[in-house]
C-alpha cells in the first residue's frame, strides 16, 4: 500500500507538487494522470526516496520515505521510461545481479530470482549477451527484471510507454498484469487516458501540482457527465488551467 | 555507507569500463604505445641535432679566396688537424650553399696569407655561416675550437724558434672538475617526468569520471541506481575508487611507456646529451614522494567526480573536465624550468606543484623532507576538501536532478 500524506515539494520557488495526499491500496494498480510539467515525476521520485519532500510524507508499504529512506526502497522498484536502467556493457544477467546486490539479496536467490524471471519475460536466449546489442523489446524485458529482482511490494512507473511502438508498449501492459497478478501495488503516471482506462483500477489527476480527481473511471465519468475518455481528461485539467 | 556496496560499485564501474575499448585506449594503451614512439622521435632527433654541430663539418672557399695554396692551407692545418672537418669545392653564392647542403661553413682568406703567416703577423679568415641553420651555427664553434689548437701549435712553434719555454704561452692553466650530483643528461628528465606524472595522474581519471555520473545521468541509469539500499555515500565511494584506479593506471602505463623507450634506446632519456645518473634514490623520499602523486590522483578525482556531477549530460561533463585539463597544464608548464635546487617550501603546498616538485629533487640528487612532509599534510587536506565537494553535489538534488 503506498499512502501519501500531504506530499509538497518546492524548488527554488516553484511549487511542483502542492499537497498530495491520496492512497493506493495493496494489489491495486493506479494511473497518475497530468500534463507534462504538472508535477508526476516528481511526485514518483520523491516516493522513490530520490527527492526528499519538502514537507509531508509518504508511507510506502508502511515504511515512511523521510524516516527511513533506506527501507522504503527495498519496498520499491522502480523503471523511470521505458527501457531504462541498463548498462550497456554489462550483460543482463550482470545488469540484474547489480541491482540485486544492491538490494542485499543474497546471490543464490539472484539468480534463482533471475532465471525464474527469464522465464517469465523470455529472456533466457539473451541472458549473457550485453544489453548494448540487444533490440529494444529486449532491453525493455530486461528492464523489467531489473526493476523487480528484490521482489518488491510497489513498483513505479513513471510513463513506461513514451515513445514506444504497438508492440513494446503491449508488452509494458502485460508487464503491468504480470505484476497485479502477482499482488503487487503499482503506481504508473502516463499522459494517454486510452492506457489508463484499459490497466487502472483507479486514477488520479494531478495538474500544476495539486491533485485534482481520484476515483474508478466509471466515478469520474459519472461526476463529469462524459463518456468520452479525452473530453474528461480535458474537463479535469483543460477547466482548470 | 557499507563497504559491501562500495565494493559492488567498485568492481561494476571496473567491468564496465574495462569493457569500453576507447576509454582503454585513451587512458592506458595509448600512454604505452605513444611514449615510447615520441621520446625514441625526440631524443633521436634531438641527438641527429648534436651530430650536424661536430661533425662532418664541410667547409669551402669563397670563389674569390679559392687558390690552390689556400686549398692546402685549410687541408694542411685544418682538416688534418680535426678529421671533422672537410674541405669541400668552392663555391661562388655561400648563402645558396650552405642552403643547398654543399657546406656548413664558407671561409674566405687574405689574399696575401702566406706572406702574412711568414712575417708571423695575424691572418684574417672570414667565416661564413647562417645562424637560423643550427647545423651551420653550431659548425662555427667546432671550426672556432679548431682555429685555437692551430693558434696554440703555431704559437709554440714560434715561441720554441725563439729559444723560450713555450709554457710562458699558459699562464694559468684551468682545471674545470664537475661536482654535480646528479647527471649532465638528466635535465631533460628533470623537465618532462614530474610534469608527466603530476599532469597524467591529475587528468588520467577523466574518461571514467565523465561516464561515471554525467553518463549515467545521460543513460539515465542514476535513478534506479539511486533507489536502491545502497546509499548515495556508497555509490559516490565505488565510483571515487574507480576514477582514482584510472588516474593511477594512466600514470604507470605512461611510465611502463618510458622504460620501453629507455630499454630500446637509453640515450632517448637524456636526448642524446650527457650521462643520466645521480637520482636521489633515497627510499624514504621515493617513497614520500609515490604518496604525494597517490594523494595528488586522490584530490583530483574529487574534482573530477564533483564537476561529472554537476554536468547535465555526458557532453557537458567532457567540456568541464576538459577546461579542468588546461588548468593542470597552466602550473606544470609554468615550472618545467624549475631546477630541482631551486624549488620554494611553498611549492610543496600547491597541489600539482607539490608532486613536480618531489620528482625534480629526486631527479636532482637533492632532499627536502620538510617540503616532502608539508606536500603530505597539505594534500591530505586537498582530498578531504574535494572529496567533501564532490560528496556534497552527490547530495544535492539541484545538481543531481539538473535536465
Amino acid at each position: 500500500m503506498i499512502e501519501l500524506k500531504q506530499l509538497v515539494k518546492k524548488f527554488d520557488k516553484a511549487l511542483a507538487v502542492d499537497n498530495i495526499s491520496f492512497t493506493v491500496n495493496k494489489g491495486e494498480i493506479l494511473g497518475l494522470l497530468g500534463e507534462n510539467g504538472a508535477g508526476k515525476t516528481t511526485t514518483l521520485r520523491m516516493l522513490a526516496t530520490m527527492l526528499t519532500p519538502t514537507s509531508g510524507t509518504a508511507l510506502m508499504a508502511g515504511v515512511d520515505i523521510v524516516k527511513d529512506p533506506i527501507k522504503a526502497r527495498s519496498r520499491v522498484g522502480i523503471l523511470f521510461g521505458g527501457e531504462s536502467g541498463l548498462y550497456d556493457r554489462l550483460t543482463v544477467a550482470e545488469n540484474i545481479r547489480y541491482f540485486g546486490e544492491l538490494n542485499d539479496i543474497p546471490l543464490d536467490v539472484i539468480k534463482e530470482r533471475t532465471k525464474k524471471l527469464a522465464d517469465i519475460f523470455d529472456m533466457n536466449d539473451y541472458l549473457d549477451k550485453r544489453a548494448g546489442k540487444l533490440s529494444k523489446g529486449m532491453r525493455q524485458k530486461a528492464s523489467f527484471a531489473r526493476a523487480i529482482i528484490h521482489d518488491p511490494d510497489i513498483l513505479l512507473l513513471d510513463e513506461p510507454t513514451s515513445g514506444m511502438d504497438v508492440s513494446a508498449i503491449r508488452d509494458v501492459q502485460d508487464f503491468i498484469m504480470t505484476l497485479k497478478n502477482q499482488g503487487k501495488t503499482v503506481l504508473f503516471s502516463s499522459h494517454t487516458m486510452s492506457e489508463v482506462e484499459k490497466l487502472c483500477d483507479r486514477i488520479a489527476v494531478i495538474h500544476k501540482g495539486k491533485l485534482v480527481a481520484i476515483g474508478t473511471l466509471d466515478q469520474l465519468k459519472q461526476e463529469h457527465g462524459t463518456d468520452n475518455m479525452d473530453e474528461l481528461f480535458v474537463k479535469l485539467v483543460g477547466g482548470k488551467s | 555507507m557499507k563497504f559491501k556496496h562500495i565494493w559492488t560499485v567498485f568492481k561494476k564501474e571496473l567491468t564496465d569500463i574495462i569493457r569500453d575499448r576507447k576509454t582503454l585506449m585513451t587512458s592506458i594503451l595509448a600512454p604505452l604505445i605513444l611514449m615510447p614512439i615520441l621520446l625514441l622521435f625526440v631524443g633521436g632527433s634531438s641527438e641527429q641535432m648534436a651530430r650536424e654541430m661536430t661533425e662532418n663539418i664541410t667547409v669551402a672557399l669563397t670563389t674569390e679566396s679559392n687558390t690552390p695554396e689556400a686549398r692546402a692551407f685549410l687541408e694542411e692545418k685544418l682538416a688534418k688537424q680535426n678529421p671533422d672537418i672537410i674541405i669541400v669545392d668552392a663555391v661562388s653564392d655561400p648563402w645558396q650553399a650552405i642552403q643547398d647542403k654543399k657546406a656548413k661553413l664558407v671561409v674566405e682568406l687574405d689574399k696575401d696569407f702566406e706572406a702574412k703567416l711568414a712575417s708571423a703577423q695575424p691572418i684574417k679568415m672570414r667565416v661564413l655561416y647562417d645562424r637560423s641553420l643550427t647545423r651551420s651555427s653550431g659548425a662555427v664553434s667546432t671550426l672556432q675550437e679548431t682555429v685555437n689548437a692551430l693558434n696554440q701549435a703555431i704559437a709554440v712553434e714560434r715561441v720554441t724558434a725563439l729559444g723560450l719555454d713555450p709554457q710562458i704561452l699558459t699562464p694559468v692553466i684551468t682545471e674545470p672538475e664537475n661536482i654535480a650530483r646528479s647527471g649532465d643528461g638528466n635535465l631533460f628528465m628533470m623537465m618532462t617526468l614530474p610534469m608527466l606524472i603530476a599532469m597524467l595522474v591529475s587528468i588520467g581519471g577523466i574518461p571514467a569520471a565523465t561516464d561515471l555520473v554525467a553518463g549515467e545521468k545521460e543513460r539515465m541509469t542514476l535513478e534506479p541506481l539511486l533507489t536502491t539500499r545502497a546509499g548515495k555515500m556508497s555509490i559516490l565511494m565505488g565510483k571515487y575508487l574507480t576514477i582514482n584506479v584510472f588516474s593511477f593506471a594512466s600514470v604507470l602505463s605512461t611510465l611502463a611507456g618510458m622504460l620501453l623507450a629507455f630499454i630500446i634506446k637509453p640515450s632517448s632519456f637524456s636526448l642524446g646529451q650527457g650521462q643520466l645518473g645521480g637520482f636521489a634514490l633515497d627510499p624514504l623520499a621515493l617513497v614520500l614522494s609515490l604518496i604525494i602523486t597517490l594523494l595528488l590522483g586522490m584530490t583530483f578525482s574529487g574534482v573530477q567526480l564533483a564537476l561529472s556531477t554537476y554536468a547535465r549530460s555526458f557532453k557537458e561533463g567532457q567540456t568541464y573536465l576538459s577546461l579542468l585539463t588546461f588548468v593542470v597544464m597552466i602550473p606544470a608548464y609554468a615550472t618545467m624550468a624549475v631546477m630541482s635546487n631551486e624549488v620554494q617550501l611553498y611549492m610543496f603546498l600547491i597541489p600539482i606543484l607539490n608532486t613536480i616538485s618531489a620528482f625534480k629533487m629526486i631527479l636532482g640528487g637533492v632532499v627536502n623532507y620538510t617540503g616532502l612532509f608539508a606536500a603530505i599534510a597539505s594534500s591530505v587536506v586537498y582530498v578531504f576538501l574535494t572529496l567533501a565537494l564532490a560528496s556534497w553535489m552527490f547530495n544535492k538534488e539541484k545538481y543531481m536532478f539538473r535536465s
